[in-house]
């Protein structure tokens, strides 16, 4: 007798689902997915109770002829690729063609679609797969109701309404961040959440992510070959206390890749406080066959054929967008300055990275006024102490940010409280610095500056030698050349022990095994280590410390002055080296609302 | 209770020799207290810090009762090296409390019994006896006691190695970097090979203490112990138990180049140069040329420091570099007048040895700057 027979289809399907639809947000994936790929324009998504009732999408797309409309319906079927050439070069959203007919197994699915030139439009019902004539104007509408009706088993591990209506939000972020090209909506109980016309990439970023990540984000823009990364990355004082609002795209694709977080946190290493996650949303473009996306069915991870170049591209590209402090930049909003969304510079003032038209921040500028007046009594600042002039505000902001006659970013010293902070007036107010935090980041990155470039390496007498596991053994042995670059001159002493016979001199008294250890372990993950220039850098920052000025030490006006012009000409100078801000602007908005003046 | 009269030098003297290694800070609070005991005539001071216990006894006290208790040790010689010169003190325990008079001042002080005081019992075991003279022992110390490690993982390497071979006693330290060895003639053979790894605190403290003559110093190995006795001191120590780096294989043997140097001239060339160092690393090039020594140094600012000496050789040319500590230390330590100087090219160890001496090397690794 036999015992091993094929799956009925609906089974299949449905064992299909289990991976491909995991909760409503997965449905909405897929089906958003495919009206994307299908060349919309526009794109309306309506859920009810959180998707798990109903999800419907409507495109404007191209259709899906009547022939093709059950077969649509099929495991394995797609119009996405053809030959195993089109899947190593994927430039569709989509391309395993499964997903319909996993969602049609396990919810009450209907697709009506009207192809380019068809009379009229037909519907298919997923669970019969019988066809009828229907009506619709163009493009394609997916109608996915009651998930999980017939598998209630599944439906036990579906959370509350609200949870689940918040994955897909997510989920719908993800595409509307991806192609600010289209116009998206999305309503949820008939209620209208998201209503996004098309845009530049800059005020899709504003309307999803808030204002306030604009103006207190770094704008990124590198190109190295084929290599491609733009976005924008919040500054140090705008992190959040857990890693929501990290959006990764690669070529339009979003993902949660290991390598990419890794290469990002690296560049945020030197500037945020460890317990912080920065904010950004990246793009990364890159030639498709250079990435392998068939890795996940989900596809939230990626394969990258050369991934120690995208590492140290996305690194590099990071790290330089960064350094440029905003102390250098006037017009950008001080790193510990509130936030507030009336009060922070608009974005359209920013070198924007598609197009200037912002619709969402311009609706807001109504209420910026007072750089204007600040402005105009700048002029007095360094040759009298005249009493400030009370210009009206004029209602508009100066369109490119202010050149040198209107005198440093930070502005020019006024005075010193409590041997602490300086006080120094700038274009838009007072600005406040902690000059010890400020002048330990401009010792530390001068230091930095120095001892970049070949490390100095001491040999050692006797060579430390210590057990590893196979797996370090093969990383010592592959990355030879990276650890030689580091100052580490490592060869295997027996089958599981490595002999250490020179180490960087910075580090020359750190404990040997355990310091080649964790570099070991990075490597092994990571296509490059930081252990060794995180390593350095504490030493190098302990060395700033001692060296910098302390508080109480009384300041002449002039070397307060040359401290915020060096702060000026310092790479991330807005923090110091163990992530604090090291200035502050207080604006003559803010205070002149606290003053009631002019109400 | 009357403990004992004596006069402020005859106290202090002692009491600093062994309230030397009493640490500042403590779990165990008797730890920072120093056991006074009074037999006899016989005043006993003794102070430990679990891994060496330092001990002296000084007769010649005939007031006061036989008695012992512990006192904090510090406090104590604070009080007397506050006191003039050759005041006269009496000591008394009254109600648990010590009391120390000098003149119209008093000081009331608070007591431990001397019953809970850890002490380090006499080794037994198979025994090794040294004697020797206080300065050979001390110079020998300082020729290599400053390339032991410090706080390093590898613990073995966190003191000083000494072998008692046949006529010969050496001493070993190294800290992975560079390594000093240096021997001494022993008057009486010892019958059988005997090493031991001596602990940094003990080391330090030696050198501290002995002094500089020919008074005899006894060495009595035994077990996991070691005591030196000197003078009215006698102090044990724990050993280090590890396996120390085979020394012999990192001297090299067949250095072809041979320098010899003045060595104040040259400690001061290095001296100079060191300023302009990396505070870190502290790198510095010797470019060595026909007839000519050169010494450069550059530090984050990229400020230079060149020092030339005119100097006896003719092989190829050598462009090398060192940590600077390592070279100061070793021309900081000795006290010949010439030292010389054998390599090989820029990447393997130097050695530096004095002229017609085979008992004294000093090892040291390149640096690549």
């Amino acid at each position: 007798m036999s015992v091993i027979h094929r799956l009925p289809d609906l089974l299949v399907n449905q064992i299909a689902a289990g991976e491909v639809v995991e909760r409503p947000a997965s449905v909405l994936k897929e089906v958003l997915e495919n009206a994307v790929d299908a060349g919309s324009r526009a794109i309306e998504v309506q859920l009810e109770q959180g998707g798990v009732r109903r999800i419907r999408v409507a495109d404007d797309g191209c259709g899906i002829d009547r022939d093709d409309l059950a077969l649509a319906l099929e495991r394995h079927a797609t119009s996405k690729i053809a030959t195993l050439d089109d899947l190593e070069r994927v430039a569709t959203m989509g391309f395993r063609g499964e997903a319909l007919a996993a969602i049609a197994a396990v919810a009450r699915t209907t697709i009506t679609s009207r192809a380019a030139g068809a009379s009229h439009a037909w519907r298919i019902d997923g669970s019969d797969r019988s066809l009828a004539p229907a009506a619709l104007n163009n493009g394609t509408v997916v109608d996915v109701a009651d998930l999980y009706f017939n598998t209630p088993a599944r439906r036990k591990f579906l959370k509350s309404e609200g949870t689940e209506f918040a994955h897909c939000d997510e989920m719908f972020r993800r595409v509307a961040l991806a192609r600010p090209d289209l116009a998206l909506q999305l309503s949820h109980n008939a209620r209208v959440i998201h209503r996004l016309p098309p845009g530049t990439p800059l005020a899709r970023v504003g309307a999803l992510m808030g204002d306030d990540f604009v103006t207190h984000a770094r704008e990124v823009e590198a190109e190295s070959g084929a290599l491609r990364l733009t976005g924008l990355a919040s500054l140090p004082a705008y992190s959040r206390a857990s890693r929501d609002a990290q959006y990764f795209f690669v070529n339009g694709r979003f993902v949660r890749d290991k390598l990419l977080t890794h290469a990002v946190r690296q560049a945020y290493a030197d500037i945020l406080h460890g317990a912080r996650h920065p904010a950004y949303v990246l793009f990364l473009s890159i030639d498709p066959a250079g990435v392998d996306v068939n890795v996940h069915p989900a596809k939230i991870e990626v394969r990258f054929r050369d991934a120690r170049a995208v590492h140290q591209f996305v690194f590099h590209a990071l790290t330089r967008a960064l350094a440029e402090s905003g102390a250098a930049a006037a017009g950008t909003p001080a790193p510990g300055a509130a936030v507030d969304a009336e009060e922070t510079a608009p974005a359209a003032q920013r070198p924007a990275f598609a197009s200037p038209a912002y619709p969402p921040a311009a609706a807001r500028q109504g209420q910026l006024a007072m750089e204007a007046a600040s402005q105009a009594y700048y002029g007095f600042v360094g040759s009298a102490r005249d009493t400030p002039a009370t210009a009206p505000a004029d209602r508009h902001m100066p369109a490119t940010p202010p050149d040198d006659t209107q005198g440093p970013p930070l502005g020019f010293a006024l005075g010193q409280l409590h041997g602490v902070y300086i006080l120094a007036q700038n274009q838009a107010g007072l600005v406040l610095v902690d000059m010890h935090a400020a002048h330990e980041r401009i010792l530390y990155e001068r230091l930095k500056t120095v001892l970049d470039g070949r490390p100095a390496v001491q040999r050692l007498l006797i060579p430390a030698v210590f057990g590893v596991g196979a797996r370090d053994m093969a990383a010592a042995e592959e990355h030879g050349e990276v650890l030689a670059g580091m100052g580490f001159e490592i060869a295997p002493a027996g089958p599981q022990e490595l002999a250490v016979r020179s180490v960087p001199a910075l580090l020359a008294n750190a404990p040997v095994a355990e310091l080649v250890r964790s570099v070991l372990e990075e490597l092994r993950e990571f296509p490059a280590s930081e252990v060794v220039t995180a390593r350095r850098n504490e030493l190098l920052a302990t060395m700033a410390c001692h060296g910098a000025v302390r508080a109480n030490r009384q300041l002449t006006v002039a070397e307060m002055n040359a401290l915020l012009r060096e702060m000026e000409a310092t790479e991330r100078a807005d923090q110091c080296n163990h992530g604090r801000p090291t200035w502050t602007q207080l604006s003559m908005q803010e205070l002149d609302r606290f003053f009631m003046r002019g109400q | 209770m009357l403990l004992l009269n004596t006069t402020r030098d005859a106290l202090l003297a002692p009491l600093q020799s062994v309230a030397g290694i009493v640490e500042k800070r403590h779990t165990l609070p008797i730890l920072s207290n120093v056991l006074i005991e009074k037999q006899g005539d016989t005043l006993t001071l003794l102070a430990t810090d679990i891994e060496i216990q330092i001990r002296t006894a000084t007769a010649g006290h005939q007031d006061g009762s036989d008695t012992a208790i512990t006192v904090g040790a510090r406090k104590l010689q604070d009080i007397l090296r506050a006191l003039p010169d050759s005041a006269a003190v009496s000591i008394s325990l009254d109600d648990k409390r010590l009391t120390v008079k000098a003149g119209k001042s008093r000081f009331a002080l608070q007591t431990l019994p001397a019953a809970d005081y850890p002490r380090m019992n006499l080794p037994d075991g198979d025994v090794v006896r040294l004697t020797v003279a206080q300065r050979t022992f001390k110079r020998q110390l300082a020729q290599v006691a400053y390339s032991m490690a410090q706080q390093d993982i590898r613990y073995y390497l966190n003191g000083l190695l000494i072998i008692a071979d046949g006529g010969e006693l050496r001493m070993v330290a190294t800290d992975g970097h560079r390594l000093a060895y240096a021997a001494s003639t022993l008057d009486n053979a010892v019958a059988q090979r005997t090493e031991a790894i001596l602990p940094r605190k003990t080391v330090l403290e030696l050198s501290r203490q002995l002094a500089d003559n020919d008074d005899p110093l006894e060495v009595v190995l035994a077990g996991n112990q070691v005591v030196f006795r000197f003078g009215a001191v006698e102090l044990i120590s724990k050993l280090i138990d590890g396996k120390f780096p085979d020394y012999e294989r990192v001297i090299p043997q067949n250095h072809p180049n041979m320098i010899t140097f003045d060595r104040l001239p040259l400690l001061a060339a290095l001296q100079r140069a060191a300023i302009l160092t990396t505070d870190k690393f502290r790198g510095v090039r010797l470019v060595l040329g026909d007839g000519s020594l050169k010494l450069i140094s550059t530090n984050a600012e990229q400020e230079e420091a060149v020092e030339e000496l005119e100097v006896d050789y003719h092989g190829a040319a050598l462009d090398i570099g060192f940590n600077v500590t390592y070279l100061l230390d070793v021309l900081n330590n000795l006290s010949s007048e010439h030292v010389e100087w054998r390599f090989n090219d820029g990447n393997s160890s130097a050695l530096i040895t004095l002229p017609g001496n085979e008992q004294f090397k000093y090892v040291v690794m390149p640096m690549r700057i």
